[in-house]
């Protein structure tokens, strides 16, 4: 039943993927309002399905990499829906929902079925530490797919010879104010998720703070993005200064993400 | 009647063409009092099948000195319009604008032949939409009141710009500019301060070396912020230094990369306006055969014209489906269906022709379900003959 849910949103993801994709070719605008009402469909289809998962296990569904990767994916169609209501960013919707759905049928290559909770992970910071910490690192994956769009943007409009990218993309200053935007929402779910995990650490392990290598690589992207944050502020940093800084600080978060699990190892690896 | 830059055009529709023609140059030698031969000199004739196709082709633009300007559909229209306003457009020319009308907006949709813009100032209004997204709201400063910074505003005004400051060596000049576009005047020497509150600056002044170089704008930046700042220089010499372009956040236009990218602009339209033409000649080649049947009787006209909109109508529906084959079946594809509407079309026109006591033409025509609507198209269409 679940699998059925969860495999009606990435189709509706896909469908949303596609039309945005034949818009960006032909501009149409019935196309686009049809890749819309996928995502929306598809979004709370996606939505239900975590939230049927959630019932069904008893406990936050963001314990493995399946149910990580799908929360991810939930968060960024979401922040991307509640981005485009602000800002003309139709044709972005054929990066972001390709990215989207390919974290989807990455979630399947894992397995999907729901198992007990491991004892350690008991507690009421689960759903709070996990959900502050996706929901920052969704909002900086979507300032990272911008970030290169203006990077690559930008470049055309200095060397004056194609515009392939500008032409199709949100001006400059909309992707920078994304950006911006971005910023100042993702940092502070950043330092949530950290925050609340050091409290749960302590509860947990006893000790807030153990230097195990993903509580270091978060502290390294904490640390970029505050980089990011003081020199935009104080120093005025713009455009593609901030992008390329924006770029670093998703890298630090997908270290922090696979790298740990994958590579190094230690306390936090469950999935 | 259609008048634009450079032509000036009269439709009509009449029986006996030669004689018309010499009562319409009549016309026009009596009203502006000019010698036979002048008009002669300069004015062209089209009749029939070439006539149709010359207005088809002025209406897509692709006759204009600028191929592709998109100008052009609005002034047909408002001409069509003045002239179905004091009622001088009979049935035929009513039919034939409204083709006009659609072939003009099929050549625009189905090729690219004005996507890109080639006027210096509509390129530079493009490029400032892909820094800022518009220019609503947004300050732009002009540096030299001359006759381009003019031209160029008369656009840029269009966009919505909430200042305009206007700064020259004269400042007598400047003032004068300024009360015709209704900008700010401002002193020279303010340049530097008015560099920091603007989005956009546009210089074209006669200075013999470059009025800005990197070092003021690099200040001036600083003092920004760093937010974007878009030059268009078309000032010949140089107004601002080249070097300019390579400050962040800064971009510098001047004349010669416009220019460059107009024609690499306008050598993309040319190649999309073979593609217009096929449509042109096609549609030519339909209203011709259209008209060759009306001619005859208005009923066989309204058969062909039925069946024809309902054999579009489906096959528009029919190729979302075969979206994906090649254009080599989608036209085969349209051949059948043409062939098959024509081939059921075909004995009903020969019945009409031979139908001497309008017996049969009464069946057909209820045959072809018309309704009050058609009816009242039908009676327009004898009325048309």
């Amino acid at each position: 039943m679940n699998v059925l849910i969860f495999y009606s949103a990435l189709f509706c993801y896909l469908l949303s993927a596609l039309s945005y994709l034949v818009y960006l070719i032909y501009n149409k605008k019935t196309v686009e309002r049809a890749g819309h009402y996928a995502l929306l469909a598809a979004f709370f289809i996606h939505l239900a399905s975590v939230a049927f998962r959630y019932l069904q296990a008893g406990h936050t569904p963001i314990t493995n990499m399946f149910e990580s990767l799908s929360f991810f994916a939930l968060c960024i169609a979401g922040f991307f829906l509640y981005l485009k209501r602000t800002y003309a960013i139709n044709s972005l919707g054929c990066i972001v929902l390709p990215a989207v759905s390919l974290l989807l049928i990455w979630a399947l290559a894992y397995p999907a079925d729901i198992r007990p909770l491991p004892p350690v992970l008991k507690s009421l910071w689960l759903p709070v530490h996990t959900t502050f910490s996706f929901l920052g690192n969704a909002i900086f994956f979507v300032s990272f797919l911008v970030s290169i769009i203006y990077i690559i943007a930008e470049r055309e409009i200095k060397r004056k010879k194609s515009f392939l990218f500008s032409a199709r993309f949100p001006s400059l200053e909309t992707l920078d104010s994304i950006n911006y935007r971005c910023m100042s929402y993702g940092f502070p779910f950043l330092t949530v998720g950290i925050i609340t995990g050091s409290i749960w650490a302590g509860f947990a392990w006893g000790s807030y703070w153990s230097w195990d290598p993903k509580e270091t690589w978060s502290l390294i992207t904490w640390i970029v993005y505050a980089i990011l944050i003081h020199n935009r502020l104080a120093i005025g940093w713009r455009g593609r200064k901030t992008a390329y800084l924006m770029i670093a600080g998703f890298i630090s978060i997908l270290f922090t993400f696979f790298g740990v699990n994958f590579l190094i190892g230690g306390l936090h690896s469950y999935m | 009647m259609l008048s634009t830059c450079n032509r000036t055009e009269i439709y009509f529709c009449t029986d006996s063409a030669d004689e018309s023609l010499a009562t319409v140059k009549d016309v026009l030698i009596k009203y502006f009092d000019i010698d036979r031969k002048i008009l002669e000199e300069y004015t062209y004739t089209f009749q029939d099948e070439p006539s149709y196709k010359h207005l088809f082709l002025v209406a897509s633009g692709l006759d204009s000195m600028v191929v592709g300007e998109p100008q052009i559909l609005g002034q047909v229209k408002d001409a069509y319009r003045m002239a179905a306003h004091s009622n001088t457009t009979g049935y035929l020319l009513n039919k034939l604008f409204h083709k006009t009308f659609n072939v003009a907006k099929r050549v625009r949709s189905e090729t690219r032949i004005g996507y890109n813009p080639v006027s210096i100032s509509s390129m530079a209004i493009e490029l400032s939409k892909r820094i800022f997204g518009d220019l609503r709201n947004r300050k732009v400063l002009v540096i030299g009141a001359g006759e381009m910074s003019e031209t160029a505003l008369k656009h840029l005004k269009k966009e919505g710009l909430s200042d305009i400051f206007i700064i020259n060596r004269t400042f007598g000049n400047a003032k004068k500019l300024a009360e015709d576009i209704a900008g700010i005047p401002y002193p020279f020497e303010s340049m530097s301060d008015l560099l920091g509150q603007v989005d956009m600056v546009l210089a074209s002044t006669g200075a013999e070396k470059p009025i800005i170089g990197s070092g003021l704008v690099l200040q001036i930046m600083k003092r920004r912020k760093n937010r974007p700042l878009f030059i268009v220089d078309i000032a010949v010499p140089r107004d601002v230094d080249p070097s300019v372009n390579d400050i962040e956040n800064v971009y510098l236009y001047d004349i010669d990369d416009l220019k460059d990218l107009s024609q690499k602009h306008l050598s993309d339209r040319l190649k999309e306006s073979e593609r217009a033409l096929s449509i042109v000649d096609g549609e030519v080649a339909a209203f011709s055969s259209w008209l060759r049947q009306s001619e005859k009787n208005p009923l066989i006209a309204y058969v062909i014209d039925k069946a024809e909109a309902i054999r579009a109508k489906e096959f528009r529906k029919a190729s979302q489906k075969f979206k994906n084959a090649d254009e080599e079946t989608i036209k085969n594809i349209e051949a059948l269906t043409r062939a098959i509407v024509n081939k059921l079309v075909h004995p009903h026109v020969t019945f009409i022709k031979q139908d001497s006591d309008r017996e049969i033409s009464e069946t057909i025509k209820r045959l072809f379900t018309l309704d009050e609507e058609d009816e009242k198209d039908l009676d327009n269409r004898n009325e048309g003959q």
